[in-house]
């Protein structure tokens, strides 16, 4: 092993031999971490299960119009033209009976009883992208299409999903100044920890110095020590997290099929529990870095 | 080996330890520095080693110049001077093996490595069956040689210390003197600094008198 190697692991090793040192106090301090980081992570999943169960729904301002079922291919072009026309329409796309089946097939778990069925119950459609979400605009438009002959139908229902969309947006700010605040306090509470062990071990520093400790070999045991704490508070608060959306989820199972299937936990995946015990760990190697760097000049100005 | 040309030390607070010291230590010398409390003894020796720097002056240590390395360079230059302090500098929270282990620790040595060499540094101070004692247990005496054991740990070519036989009977003080002669014979740079005459009566070689922050001329 190179010496550089060797002084690195043997900061990892006195890092796990400190913790282990003073049982107690370390759960005490990894717990409060733990807790710290695992609020911000159960927000995350819940927020972003919402997100994919409503991540099919259009929350662009929309309008569908269904033609009737007997509508031939005459009648879809002179609506369509009609449609295109119209000053509120931004863009038209038609969407096929047949194209309608396929995807209610491929989205719902509605294909078997759509299998049984003689012939195709959907009427061919027109998904017109408006120009604005205004109702007092909307309204007139809606009328003169519902006009159109052969034209069934006109739902512009897409109000409730706009505002959906706007809430789950506004819970995802709010969500990240959250995170951001409690990263900041995991921070500072291992930054404290780490300068308390610092004033302890001032001896052992100033001897160290003494006999040919660089400053960043005075400084490498506590970074490690900030790091494997911030890395073992991100485990613990990613199995936190876990139970209790594992406790949550076994609620919704049960209410998931009376509404729809779509509903359920999504948690963190691998690329993110990594991102996360990254960032625990990161964290943790921050706060030592600023504490030590404090700590140390402050030795120095003395000394 | 060491050289100090004018070289002076103000401290914070404006009291001057040192003034216009010019001096020259050559490789394998043994030197003894004299003077009361207060003369600077301590200040030259911190110089030497690399511990201090001066504030006007130069203080060359193996043709290093002092004053132009960096932190991290003198902290490196101090791996290759042991120190013995006047107050120990012992840590107390580990036995006395791991006092000594402290230097090479510092210097990422291997454990294997490290362990021949401690075990080495206190068998020549005659601490080897004291090895697993905690500082406390020790006598002053014995926490001397074990201050002794971890300056020579590390195999300096220069060995540097601070009235290593104060507050010892003069038993023990002329054991401690035999020892740092022992090194002197085997090629080390030794510089002791002392204000007690039967110390002073054991070292030969060379001189140095300090009054008052000067070298007192011959």
């Amino acid at each position: 092993m190179s010496t550089w190697a060797r002084l690195h692991f043997q900061a990892l090793q006195g890092a796990f031999g400190r913790l282990a040192e003073q049982p107690f106090a370390s759960a005490v301090s990894l717990g409060v971490l733990a807790v710290a980081m695992a609020l911000p992570l159960v927000a995350w999943v819940a927020l972003h299960s919402v997100g994919a169960a409503t991540a099919g729904l259009d929350t662009e301002p929309h309008a569908n119009v269904f033609l009737a079922l007997d509508a031939t291919d005459e009648d879809v072009k002179r609506v369509g033209d009609a449609l295109r026309a119209h000053p509120e329409s931004a863009s038209v796309r038609f969407v096929s009976r047949g194209e309608a089946l396929a995807e209610l097939k491929a989205t719902t778990h509605l294909a078997e009883l759509l299998a049984a069925m003689e012939r195709n119950p959907l009427p061919h459609a027109f998904t017109v992208r408006l120009r604005s979400a205004d109702p007092a605009r909307l309204e007139p438009a809606r009328k003169a299409w519902a006009a159109i002959p052969k034209v069934d139908q006109v739902a512009a229902d897409f109000e409730w999903a706009t505002r959906l969309a706007r809430w789950i947006r506004l819970a995802d700010r709010v969500l990240a100044a959250v995170a951001i605040a409690l990263a900041g306090a995991v921070a500072f509470i291992v930054g404290h920890l780490i300068r308390l062990q610092v004033v302890t071990r001032r001896e052992e520093i100033e001897v160290s110095q003494l006999v040919g400790a660089t400053a960043a070999d005075v400084r490498r045991p506590f970074l490690y020590f900030g790091l494997v704490q911030g890395a073992l508070a991100g485990l613990a608060a990613l199995a936190l997290a876990w139970a209790a959306c594992a406790w949550v989820a076994h609620e919704m199972s049960a209410l998931a099929p009376v509404y729809a299937s779509e509903l359920k936990l999504v948690f963190l995946g691998p690329i993110e529990l990594m991102a996360v015990l990254g960032a625990a760990a990161a964290l943790g190697w921050i706060g030592s870095a600023l504490a030590v760097g404090r700590e140390i000049r402050r030795f120095s100005r003395a000394g | 080996m060491i050289q100090f040309s004018q070289v002076a030390k103000r401290y914070p607070g404006g009291h001057e330890a040192l003034r216009g010291v010019s001096l020259e230590v050559a490789a394998g010398e043994l030197i003894a520095i004299t003077g009361h409390s207060g003369a600077g003894k301590s200040t030259l020796l911190k110089l030497a080693a690399g511990i201090e720097r001066p504030t006007a002056g130069t203080v060359l240590v193996q043709g290093q110049n002092l004053g132009a390395l960096g932190e991290t360079a003198l902290a490196v230059l101090r791996r290759r001077i042991g120190f013995v302090f006047q107050d120990h500098k012992l840590l107390y929270d580990r036995s006395a093996f791991d006092n000594v282990a402290l230097p090479l620790r510092i210097a990422g040595a291997g454990r294997e490595e490290a362990g021949r060499r401690v075990r080495a540094a206190l068998d020549k101070v005659g601490l080897l069956p004291r090895e697993r004692a905690m500082p406390v247990a020790l006598s002053g005496g014995e926490q001397q040689r074990l201050c002794i054991a971890r300056a020579i740990v590390n195999r300096p070519a220069v060995l540097i210390a601070d009235e290593p036989t104060g507050n010892l009977d003069s038993d023990y003080a002329r054991s401690i003197v035999e020892l740092f002669l022992s090194f002197h014979q085997v090629g080390v740079t030794v510089l002791i600094s002392t204000h007690d005459e039967a110390t002073l009566g054991r070292l030969p070689g060379r001189r140095v008198a300090l009054a008052a922050g000067a070298l007192v001329p011959e």
